[in-house]
């Protein structure tokens, strides 16, 4: 069978690479969905930590198609779709090759670029997305940063959430904290 | 990774706990037990071992409400519940959604609770599987319990999911590499099938890996189905497939003493949802006509398919079930959660046991930032960055005993290993509660 053959995994981003021309903006179909790593820390509840963005607001890409964008492992990225856009860092993908698509695990990240068009069948369209990738040099927020800066439940009228200081990666117990 | 040493300073073992991940709820775990903490788990995958040994730097302790700057403040249980339950009652279209990290017990009184208030309960079938139960219903469910399987099949194909990524043992505890009494080489026995676009952790260790392309999948089984009614395909490649490889597979599968089809999200969650589904039910029915074949949803939480039962049995209907005409009402893309939120339609969002801040689109979450948010969660996460009332509950499977269902369908009673925090509540208290004083509050207003 043709198909039977398994390719071999480049590990490296490979900037110099003679196939690869340099471009700004790449136009790629974004895949979300579960991953062992993003699983993990999630269950465990260690949703606020610095830890949480490097294994959810992560998008695994095709070490070729960085060395296009010029990016290296764990630079910041941005990713835009109909729906939204939001700042991830880039890695290799270990499924790689898979060119012309991405792949960020299912979390607060992913959620800003996906659609929620369920085409009135209660499940939204979590994959299949048509996106576009460039590089950035804006920081990757952490999650309760994102949750702020994304969807603006309390934040007062007026208020910047750029000028804001962070939530921090540990829960905020005003009574225990004042104490 | 680095060898850790393993644990040795334990007080006790409590033997074969059921864990509380994903649908496979491997019933074998050992947790050990020091001072009414968990000090290690034996036999528990990197996933279950991570949720039983948990980051208790973000477990909520405390019931917390927000106050007038948008920051939550610690309260006692009354005055909490007292709020949650001010707002369901005075709700026109609430909604309550969540269950499948909690236990039936917890989901008997939230039930009683919807019929009282006219609320719409569903579950997280709404954003996984429920494509997967809409295409149950439309063509029929070919299902098997694990044991079959471990016992009998030497064919698996895995579909759309992932599952050394996402349920770590099904492999190795129910599917591939155990020894069942009809294969007893265990691996050898047995043929390993992955079709997915990509090459996962999954494909890595099949023997056969068929990448179709994206959004291909239906192409794909809708080519098998014709091989084996006797048609002739006229394309050469289908959804990247060349032909003569599809005659091959589709010649091994008919020859398969016992085989199993398992599939996840990778089919529900692209474009034809329900249909793609549909067409891979209607294979395994073809390929019945020439040996044994079955198959199953990789079903994500561990009472994910509970909730479906449950409602099943009590109501009719499996997931998306609207009270608001007091009587119980099912219809997809409209009773169903996150198209409540497109359309803007929920007044008040009870979450329990879910977290829609990590796993709802953006889109459907804008609409929890305009109306109020009551949380019954064991973790600070992305939810509680939005919930007005949170709950603290506690831990089924470690710090709570309850009853769940396995992705096959098998109830299981899950034992309890340690005391909950003193300040925590069981779901089940905490739904009881608030039932309680929604119904006060309804006959003082009578």
């Amino acid at each position: 069978m043709t198909y039977i053959e398994k390719p071999s995994i480049s590990n490296v981003v490979k900037f110099d690479d003679p196939d690869v021309t340099q471009v700004k903006k790449l136009k790629v179909m974004l895949n979300t969905g579960t991953d062992i790593y993003q699983g993990a820390c999630k269950k465990r509840g260690s949703t606020l930590k610095d830890e949480y963005r490097k294994v959810a607001g992560v998008c695994y890409m095709d070490p070729k198609d960085m060395a296009r964008l010029g990016v290296g492992n764990w630079e910041s990225i941005l990713v835009k779709s109909d729906w939204g856009e939001v700042v991830c860092y880039a890695a290799h993908s270990r499924d790689a090759p898979h060119e012309g698509m991405i792949f960020i695990p299912k979390g607060p990240w992913a959620n800003v670029v996906v659609s929620p068009e369920t085409y009135c069948c209660s499940d939204p369209t979590y994959k299949g997305i048509k996106a576009t990738v460039e590089k950035s040099d804006k920081e990757v927020l952490l999650m309760a940063d994102l949750m702020r800066d994304v969807y603006k439940k309390y934040v007062k009228e007026g208020e910047e959430t750029e000028e804001l200081p962070s939530l921090g990666e540990s829960p905020v117990y005003k009574k225990i904290r004042s104490q | 990774m680095a060898y850790e040493e393993p644990v040795k300073d334990y007080d006790k073992i409590v033997e074969n706990c059921t864990c509380a991940f994903c649908g496979s709820n491997c019933d074998d775990l050992d947790i050990l037990v020091k001072d009414n903490h968990v000090a290690g788990v034996r036999h528990a995958c990197r996933l279950g071992a991570s949720k039983i040994m948990e980051d208790e730097d973000q477990r909520l302790l405390v019931p917390m409400v927000r106050d007038e700057n948008g920051e939550l403040v610690e309260v006692d249980w009354d005055t909490a519940l007292d709020k949650a339950a001010e707002l369901i009652a005075g709700s026109i279209r609430p909604v309550f959604y969540g269950w499948s990290e909690t236990s039936i017990e917890a989901m008997k009184p939230g039930l009683e609770l919807t019929e009282l208030v006219g609320a719409v309960i569903d579950n997280q079938a709404t954003i996984c599987h429920g494509p997967t139960v809409q295409a149950v219903q439309n063509v029929g469910y070919p299902l098997m319990t694990l044991g079959e399987v471990k016992n009998r099949a030497d064919m698996l194909v895995y579909t759309g999911s992932n599952p050394m990524n996402a349920h770590p043992r099904h492999l190795s505890r129910y599917t591939t590499y155990p020894k069942g009494f009809f294969r007893r080489r265990g691996r050898f026995d047995r043929t390993l099938v992955t079709w997915d676009p990509k090459f996962s952790d999954t494909a890595k260790l099949s023997d056969i890996w068929v990448p179709f392309e994206e959004n291909g999948d239906y192409g794909f089984c809708n080519a098998i189905r014709a091989v084996l009614k006797g048609k002739e395909l006229k394309q050469d490649v289908i959804s990247g497939i060349p032909k003569e490889d599809i005659y091959e597979l589709t010649e091994k599968m008919k020859n398969t003493k016992f085989g199993a089809l398992f599939f996840g999200l990778g089919l529900t969650h692209t474009l034809s949802k329900q249909r793609n589904i549909d067409i891979a039910i209607q294979l395994v029915q073809d390929l019945n006509k020439y040996t044994k074949w079955v198959l199953l949803p990789m079903r994500g939480h561990f009472n994910v398919n509970g909730f479906n039962i449950f409602m099943s049995y009590e109501m009719g209907f499996p997931y998306g079930v609207d009270f608001s005409r007091g009587y119980p009402r099912y219809m997809i893309g409209e009773t169903t959660t996150i198209d409540l939120l497109n359309r803007r339609e929920c007044d008040v969002f009870m979450v329990i046991a879910a977290d829609p801040g990590a796993h709802f689109p953006g889109g459907a979450l804008a609409h929890l930032a305009n109306i109020p948010v009551i949380q019954i969660d064991i973790h600070w996460g992305p939810s509680t960055e939005m919930a007005d009332v949170v709950l603290p509950g506690t831990f089924i499977g470690v710090e709570t005993a309850g009853t769940s269902y396995r992705m096959d369908s098998v109830p299981l009673y899950m034992k309890k290993a340690i005391d909950p925090p003193e300040t925590c509540r069981e779901d089940e208290w905490i739904v009881n509660e608030l039932l309680q004083r929604v119904k006060n509050i309804k006959e003082a207003s009578k």
